[in-house]
């Protein structure tokens, strides 16, 4: 990964305990707060059966996509839904955070419909990726993946005691995403009401925090959005878009992208662009995959493991905190 | 007719040719909305940047790593051939890594407006 310090982030929150750059693969971590300082430790196998609940994420679909990179989208995104399904624990729901399809066809969105009812898990909640709205401003995503969200797809829900909000960051797209005046407000409405001890988890499609601006790789009023969750304890931010585990403590905030089912994407600024990377095909399995998120009880932050559709789990680079 | 005359009509006929304000605003707000997530005018994301597309050749940045199929597509990018990618690229230069196909009309001519009168910077393309 080169240029770190385009990386530093521009949200304008605490900077205790700020962990410049944590990259992760294929491994699980555990986050918990000491004198400020956010400590981690490297999960154990069996987290998932001490969790007071667990959820999947799964992201960037991309049916429709047929390339080099990945010519059988839906294949891989059917081994997803077998890893999954073969969890000892499953989960209490899934997200799926954007870009389901890869041009928004109504045939795409038919397939990835289809091939979701084979999840054992049925409860799924969605947010749009740009991909999913591009051309008709997410009209037809609204109408088959948005049935009671609010605006263009912002919606909200309590679970076991943790709240969880799906923002839309890719209608008003500006080189970056964008949240946008409006889904600020409704989210200011949102937490208005809940307590500080109340864990808050987001998902959304494009990063909320500063990965890579130069590929858009980021959110233009994520800092709006952040300043409304700084008297959180417990804030975990979930997104997809950059196709790879990245992941990044920030005060009270733990960031994390997840890996897509379809195609790799290259470390920031590492290519000459941000498209899809090819690999030799008996590797793609390895970097595509799934997140699972643990809730611990007494642990403040939640624990995540980023698996992949195949192959043993590998720690990835850990970055020193400053 | 008067000298002046056909100058004023010269000068109605130049202003016609050259979109109005408004139109090139909402030329820069579609850009920014359908293509700015994956492309920047100067800099590479998921797709090349574009300020000097227009009327350059297919696949003519050096720097960027295009599809074999674009490579060898030949093309110049005009009014005709850029509403015809936007269109379909697929239907275009059958080997190609866009993903995005925009079908309104009016949307697709207003980005092309803008994109062409985009004042390219000295030393590009």
């Amino acid at each position: 990964m080169k240029n770190r310090k385009d990386l530093a982030s521009d949200d304008g929150i605490d900077r205790r305990g700020f962990l410049k750059c944590m990259q992760w693969a294929g491994t699980g971590v555990i986050w918990s707060m000491s004198a400020g300082v956010p400590v981690s430790q490297m999960l154990a196998a069996d987290t998932h059966k001490k969790a007071d609940f667990t959820f999947v994420q799964i992201s960037d679909s991309h049916i429709g996509f047929n390339k080099p990179a990945n010519p059988d989208v839906t294949g891989t995104l059917q081994a997803a839904i077998e890893k999954i399904n073969g969890l000892d624990k499953q989960p209490d729901f899934v997200i799926h955070t954007g870009d389901l399809t890869h041009l928004a066809k109504a045939s795409e969105f038919d397939t990835l419909d289809q091939t979701l009812k084979s999840l054992r898990q049925r409860q799924i909640f969605y947010v749009p990726g740009e991909h999913d709205v591009t051309g008709d401003d997410a009209q037809l995503y609204l109408e088959r993946f948005g049935k009671g969200t609010t605006g263009l797809g912002w919606q909200s829900f309590n679970h076991k005691g943790t709240h969880f909000v799906g923002l839309n960051n890719v209608v008003q797209l500006e080189g970056l995403g964008k949240i946008g005046q409006e889904q600020l407000e409704w989210l200011r409405k949102d937490l208005v009401r809940l307590s500080a001890s109340t864990p808050i988890v987001i998902f959304a499609h494009i990063p909320l925090w500063t990965v890579y601006p130069q590929w858009g790789w980021g959110t233009e009023d994520s800092a709006q959005a952040l300043a409304l969750l700084k008297r959180f304890g417990s804030v975990t931010v979930l997104n997809g878009h950059i196709h790879q585990v990245l992941q990044k403590v920030e005060g009270n905030v733990t960031f994390h992208s997840a890996m897509s089912t379809a195609f790799p994407q290259p470390a920031p600024g590492s290519a000459p662009s941000a498209g899809p990377m090819k690999v030799p095909a008996e590797r793609l399995k390895q970097v595509l995959g799934v997140t699972q998120v643990n809730s611990l009880a007494g642990a403040r932050q939640l624990a995540l493991v980023d698996s992949p559709l195949e192959g043993a789990p590998t720690a990835g680079e850990m970055m020193e905190g400053r | 007719m008067s000298k002046l005359r056909i100058a004023v009509l010269i000068g109605i006929w130049a202003a016609s040719l050259w979109p109005a304000e408004g139109d090139l605003t909402r030329g820069r707000e579609l850009y920014e909305k359908r293509c700015g997530g994956c492309h920047g005018l100067d800099n590479a994301k998921v797709g090349p940047p574009l300020r000097s597309v227009f009327g350059h050749r297919s696949a003519s940045d050096p720097s960027f790593p295009y599809s074999d199929g674009l490579k060898k597509a030949g093309l110049v990018w005009d009014e005709a051939t850029l509403d015809r990618w936007l269109t379909d690229p697929e239907a275009l230069v059958s080997e190609n890594d866009m993903g995005f196909r925009l079908s309104r009309a009016d949307e697709r001519s207003a980005i092309i407006a803008y994109l062409k009168q985009l004042p390219v910077k000295q030393g590009q393309r």
